[in-house]
């Protein structure tokens, strides 16, 4: 009895053990969907005049409607429909025929299909997409059996019925016809239609699961469309937990396509699961191998290629999860396996993953880089070539390669990159470059070439109606766009690029992390300029969550601010031995100049002096124009400080230029501040007339700072502006302008120590 | 002629007649005669118009007649007006089966190849519909739950299904059939534990099977020791079923007794067979292998176990295409065959067709994601296309599956030896010592790898353990090892000049073929450093407690 209860099912397909998925080589099979196209197509090729906007609205239906999931006949109707009303008519009036006739006139049906390869003019001829597609359908019919014959007629005489048994719909026919046909607007219908597909499709999902198997066909195209959006922009792909339902449909239907395998590994990866996309992963490759071996048994085409990728693919697997002894091992496997064959260009795909291995692992791979470009180059790979190239000039920059070498490598491989149509790493090369000229200080720059990367058209030949991708290089530029924007105090710009990376990169995606840390970071900074520290400091922890370094220097900072010294000279200690180590220069200044702060406040200018000294030398040699210049800042205010205000001044004379060029308006306001100052401390030594002149010079110079400092709403400082404002129109005699200052000052001294202001 | 007329006439005497000839045919198996009769029999009921019981149980005869020809559709027919819980039972049974039987046909002829996964018995719903009306009203028996749970989990409505069936063991504990299908969705001992069941004595039974099941073998041989000893010591079930729980757990010989016993009691049983035959191939016994192939052939060839034996006996003449086409006959009478695919696997191993033997294995994984011979067969594939680090995660999954099988944690430490995982490796080889080893390697692997890596205390503490090991099992293994560890013994005792013992190791040594030269160079040594010694007299300082091998003989 248990027998009977087992699904017998006995696959017809294997042979010597194997299961072949198509032993007929056909791809596709004929469904009542099917022959509802295939009446669309016989009512478009055959019947009268059509008007050249509607066939042309039609026309390019067909490819969505011969490769996409099976339809039920409303909304194969209303797709037409809104196309030529006239023509779904007749395909409806034409299934009709079949459905309630008898199994007759499908067979007549499909005898009077016009065969492609008689018909020598029409659209049908039999190398076009629709005439391949009716060879196909009418193979599959062809091979039919009896039984299944009957069968098919049964589907379809269903198929036609269930139109009918849902109300509401069946007014489709006739009156609909005469209302649309007279204005229809062609452009705005033209471009609606393809996207109203994408969005009925879309609304359709969650009864998706009970519909039909796909054919391979159309699984193949479910599939790659799924990958590339998958790749390009996720958030157009389908929900990770649909998707996964889609395949594991899928799977059961035909546990033989190993290409679902492949997705559900990609998809549970955009999760975090491990324990699936392992498991998917070595699945397909099992798969894979098999589906290899049919045509030479192991030499270097056969499933022994496809071992040596299965391994290279785990180690990448590991990679992503951060397992690097794993990935180190899986990938020394996939290095050794390429090695006994002979395979150099997988050896090369090993050889920029043990790089980037290296990298993440956080040990210098510089020369395992240089070697990887060298041999990719020989072998012919520019893909591999320009990645190595790229990964170089990252290097390069953090370790203070000169600007020159690296643009002119970046340019060489632009020119790579652009000869061989590779958009993706010409996407990741404006990103690199503005990350470039960002790091150096120079905003403008930056700026421009993060608009030139969001602006630029997509080169891929099928684009899905994908207008930006999402991947890591738009994440990359979009921050810094937001990040110079806040820079100069137009957080309202801010806030919508920050929106814009939300939707584009929800947060359990990839790159999300990018952006958030971003947000913080501007966040951060705008409640330390308000002096709100309070505010800051639960910022702090968000920040080391994702960036470990980044988190202890804002905290160093935050200390700082609460004047916590000692907690914060420890942390920095801590920090700037750490980035030592680890040859992260641009932290390592910052933390110097944050120390030099810590000094100040214990008045040891003195000391402060050597260690300034030493940022500025480490700034100016690895071209870091905006620390270089801020170095000056805090040095000039040193020697200030330290009674040499003519030194001082001089410093800051060297540094007013690039700020004011690219600095941010904080900057520039600490500049003006600061030149005022020692403008002040001169004028003291001097004659009385000279005095009055330089004195005139500092309070024009702390007018334009007040500017600065109102433009980011900087309270405290701004307070001290109108106190110097004050002192100095008093000192030149000009009263109304001196009470002016005053009562600005009162104002703002007020609001600052009102107890319960900083809280609003 | 008047004659005949006559004895049409009396309608009764042919009625009275046909009932006889029917219920001798029955005992004589004769179905086909039976249902001549039985339409005879109706025809002449038809007639007399007799009282509707009697009628319900003629329908009943014609419609069970039908259904043991195997045409459901035409005993449903005659049975759909009846009301007696038997007849509504077979009424439902056999639209149930017609649909199945439908499915398999459909299966063959669908219209792509996609599509064949999608078939499904059309009959189920409404099955379902109708059973849960009445189910609801608890009108139904034991039989009709029994069926009620077989169409829900058909229809893949496992947690229902559970309900239904243990309400149908507590409604007829003595039908079996419930506890088997309950057996098969019970997936842990939790979930076994946390079932209410009838206390009846089925339930050892059961229980025993499904510790079987759960691989908790040695709770299940309690159980039916104890079955046994409460009389049911004949019962070629228990004894089937106790001799696979040996087999599972590689007890062979006691497996073997009783397979051999079993066969002596029931000489032409098919079931289980395949068992045995995989006993009698893992011990190598070609002549007995040899005579249950040609046996069962003798019986029935087209039975999966006899193909499976069959394959087995081709594999261990080493003719392993054809094992595999027997297997694959096998998988053909039964797809969801587990072991034949499992076996094929190895055949095609054996062939070095390692891509077709990924694809059994994968196979065999599909249908039974919990068969941990798949798992590591396909970890030694790739082990064998040199992928130690790939290979890993399936011998994960089967030791995962048999936590305490030391043949996936010796692999496992093997591949992590191949690694150079050396704490990994170590861990492994003395978890599958401590677990109870086999195949009696994993201490020499271990003591190896310590040796390998100069850590003399350890390895000479593993090769003690394993030489005594050896000389307490008292068998003789082919692979085994011991002058290997004999003569590191006594290297390591010299280098601790603890002379004593040095020299009983190399004297070991000598009665071993290939350790006998070192053995005698170490004598030597030992004398020379003794004479030494006496002129010098010091003392030798102990780290390992020496070998005590008076006891054993090897």
């Amino acid at each position: 009895m248990a027998s009977v209860h087992e699904s017998l099912y006995f696959n017809p397909m294997m042979t010597n053990g194997v299961v072949h998925a198509n032993v007929f080589g056909i791809k596709d099979w004929v469904t009542p969907y099917k022959i509802s196209v295939l009446a669309l197509l016989y009512e478009m090729t055959t019947s009268k005049p059509i008007a050249l906007q509607e066939r042309r609205r039609l026309n390019k239906l067909i490819l969505p409607l011969q490769q996409g999931p099976d339809l039920t006949l409303d909304q194969f109707l209303k797709t037409v429909e809104e196309c030529c009303p006239q023509t779904a008519y007749a395909v409806k009036l034409r299934l009709h025929e079949m459905a309630d006739g008898e199994l007759k006139d499908m067979e007549y049906f499909f005898a009077t299909l016009p065969t492609p390869f008689s018909a020598i003019d029409s659209e049908a001829y039999k190398t076009s997409v629709v005439g391949l597609f009716m060879r196909h359908m009418l193979l599959a019919y062809n091979k039919l059996s009896f039984s299944q014959v009957y069968k098919l007629y049964k589907a379809l005489q269903q198929y036609y019925h269930s139109h009918y048994s849902q109300p509401g719909d069946v007014q489709v026919g006739l009156p609909a016809l005469a209302a649309d046909d007279s204005d229809m607007d062609l452009t705005s219908t033209e471009d609606n239609v393809g996207e109203r597909m994408e969005k009925e499709e879309l609304d359709t999902r969650p009864e998706v699961v009970d519909r039909g198997p796909l054919s391979q066909k159309q699984a193949e195209y479910f599939l790659a469309r799924q990958a590339y959006l998958l790749k390009n922009d996720e958030n157009k792909a389908l929900k990770p937990s649909a998707l996964q339902d889609e395949l594991n449909n899928m799977l059961k239907f035909n546990p033989d396509f190993a290409e679902a395998h492949y997705l559900s590994y990609l998809n549970s990866m955009r999760v975090q699961d491990i324990f699936i996309s392992t498991h998917s992963l070595l699945h397909y490759f099992d798969r894979l191998i098999l589906s290899g071996s049919e045509g030479k048994s192991n030499g270097d085409e056969g499933y022994g290629r496809s071992l040596r990728y299965a391994a290279l693919n785990l180690a990448a697997l590991h990679c992503r999860f951060g397992h690097y002894q794993q990935a180190d091992l899986a990938l020394q496997e996939a290095i050794r396996i390429a090695q006994e064959s002979n395979d150099h260009v997988c050896l090369q795909h090993c050889l920029s993953w043990l790089y980037t291995l290296e990298q993440m692992k956080g040990s210098d791979s510089s020369v395992l880089t240089e070697d990887s470009v060298k041999m990719a180059a020989h072998f012919c790979l520019p893909y591999l070539v320009s990645l190595g190239i790229q990964s170089l000039v990252q290097q390069g920059a953090v370790q203070g390669k000169t600007a020159h070498e690296l643009m002119d490598a970046l340019k060489d491989t632009d020119i790579l990159h652009w000869k061989h149509s590779l958009s993706e790493l010409i996407d990741i090369s404006l990103a690199q470059t503005t990350s470039i000229w960002r790091m150096y200080g120079k905003s403008t720059m930056a700026q421009q070439q993060a608009q030139l990367l969001l602006n630029m058209n997509s080169l891929e030949q099928v684009n899905f109606g994908v207008q930006q991708n999402n991947t890591e290089a738009f994440a990359v530029a979009l921050c810094h766009l937001a990040e110079l924007h806040a820079e100069q105090g137009l957080y309202g710009a801010v806030s919508e690029v920050l929106k814009h990376l939300k939707e584009q990169f929800p947060p359990h995606t990839q790159h999300a992390k990018l952006w958030m840390l971003c947000d913080l970071k501007i966040q951060f900074d705008r409640a330390m300029n308000d002096g709100k520290y309070h505010l800051a400091e639960p910022h702090v922890t968000a920040i080391a969550a994702l960036n470990k370094t980044e988190g202890l220097y804002r905290k160093a900072q935050v200390l700082k601010a609460l004047n916590r010294t000692t907690e914060a000279y420890s942390i920095l200690q801590r920090l700037q031995l750490y980035c030592e180590k680890t040859k992260y220069t641009e932290m390592i200044i910052r933390v110097m100049l944050v120390t030099a702060e810590l000094h100040w406040e214990s008045s040891g200018f003195a000391t402060a002096l050597p260690l300034l000294l030493q940022a500025l030398a480490l700034a100016r040699q690895h071209h870091l124009q905006a620390l270089a210049s801020e170095t000056i800042l805090h040095l000039a205010f040193t020697q200030l400080m330290l009674g040499v205000p003519e030194q001082a001044l001089g410093v800051l004379h060297e540094a007013m230029e690039p700020i004011l060029a690219h600095g941010a308006v904080m900057d520039k306001g600490r500049a003006l501040l600061l030149a005022a100052r020692c403008q002040m401390a001169m004028a003291g030594t001097r004659s009385n007339g000279q005095k009055h002149a330089a004195l005139g010079l500092a309070v024009q110079s702390l007018g334009e700072a007040a500017a600065y400092f109102s433009m980011l709403d900087c309270k405290e400082r701004l307070r001290d502006v109108h106190y110097l404002q004050a002192r100095l129109h008093h000192t030149l005699g000009q009263t109304p302008q001196r009470n002016k200052c005053a009562m600005l000052f009162r104002l703002l001294d007020q609001e600052l120590q009102a107890p319960g202001a900083p809280l609003l | 002629m008047a004659a005949l007329c006559s004895e049409f006439g009396d309608l009764v005497q042919i009625k009275k007649q046909l009932i006889s000839v029917i219920s001798l045919c029955k005992e004589r198996g004769l179905v086909h005669s039976i249902m001549f009769s039985l339409l005879m029999h109706e025809h002449v009921a038809y007639v007399f118009e007799l009282e509707e019981d009697a009628q319900d149980m003629d329908a009943l005869g014609l419609a069970k007649s039908y259904f043991d020809l195997k045409e459901y559709d035409r005993a449903a027919y005659f049975l759909r007006g009846c009301s007696s819980q038997k007849a509504y039972f077979l009424y439902m049974y056999s639209r149930y089966l017609s649909g199945e039987k439908k499915k398999d046909d459909e299966t063959v002829d669908s219209l792509g190849p996609l599509e064949k996964g999608q078939v499904r018995n059309e009959a189920l719903r409404e099955l379902r519909v109708e059973l849960s009306k009445k189910h609801s009203a608890g009108e139904l028996d034991g039989f009709t739950l029994y069926l009620y749970g077989v169409v829900l989990r058909k229809l893949d409505l496992l947690k229902e299904a559970v309900d239904v069936f243990v309400e149908a063991t507590h409604a007829l504990p003595l039908h079996w059939g419930a506890w088997l299908e309950l057996c098969n969705l019970i997936t842990n001992i939790d979930m076994l534990k946390s079932l209410s069941l009838p206390d009846c004595w089925i339930r050892d039974f059961f229980i025993a099977h499904m510790y079987t099941e759960l691989q908790m073998i040695k709770e299940a041989l309690q159980k039916y020791q104890s079955l046994i000893e409460s009389g049911f010591s004949k019962s070629t079930y228990i004894v089937s079923q106790i001799a696979v729980a040996y087999h599972n757990i590689r007890d062979i010989d006691q497996a073997l007794a009783l397979f051999n016993e079993l066969r002596e009691q029931d000489p032409f049983r098919i079931e289980n067979m395949d068992t045995f035959s995989n006993l009698l191939y893992v011990r190598s016994m070609k002549p007995e292998l040899s005579y249950l192939a040609h046996n069962l052939v003798g019986i029935d060839k087209y039975r999966v176990e006899t193909c499976c034996v069959i394959g087995n006996y081709y594999s261990l003449r080493s003719q392993h295409e054809k094992a595999a086409l027997y297997f694959q006959r096998a998988l053909k009478l039964n797809p969801r065959c587990l072991g034949a695919w499992t076996l094929m696997g190895h055949e095609y191993m054996e062939m070095k067709n390692t891509s077709a033997a990924i694809q059994a294995y994968r196979h065999a994984i599909e249908v039974n994601k919990r068969d941990y011979r798949a798992w590591y067969g396909l970890g030694q594939t790739y082990e064998i296309l040199k992928m130690p680090f790939y290979c890993l995660y399936y011998y994960r999954k089967a030791h995962q599956l048999r936590p305490n099988d030391s043949r996936m944690l010796v692999a496992l430490g093997e591949s992590y030896e191949k690694l150079s995982q050396h704490v990994e490796a170590k861990k492994c080889y003395w978890r599958a010592y401590t677990v109870g080893d086999v195949e009696r390697m994993a201490l020499l692997k271990l003591a190896k790898l310590h040796e390998q890596l100069n850590e003399s205390d350890d390895a000479a503490q593993c090769y003690i353990i394993y030489i005594q090991d050896i000389f307490s099992c008292g068998e003789q293994l082919e692979h085994a090892e011991v002058s290997t560890a004999l003569r590191y013994l006594g290297q390591y005792y010299f280098k601790n000049k603890l002379y004593e013992e040095a020299s009983l190791c190399a004297q070991r040594c000598c009665d071993y073929n290939d350790a006998r030269e070192e053995g005698k160079a170490l004598l030597r040594q030992i004398s020379q450093v003794r004479d030494h010694m006496e002129a010098s007299n010091t003392t030798p300082v102990r780290r390992v407690s020496p070998l005590d091998l008076s006891s054993f003989s090897p």
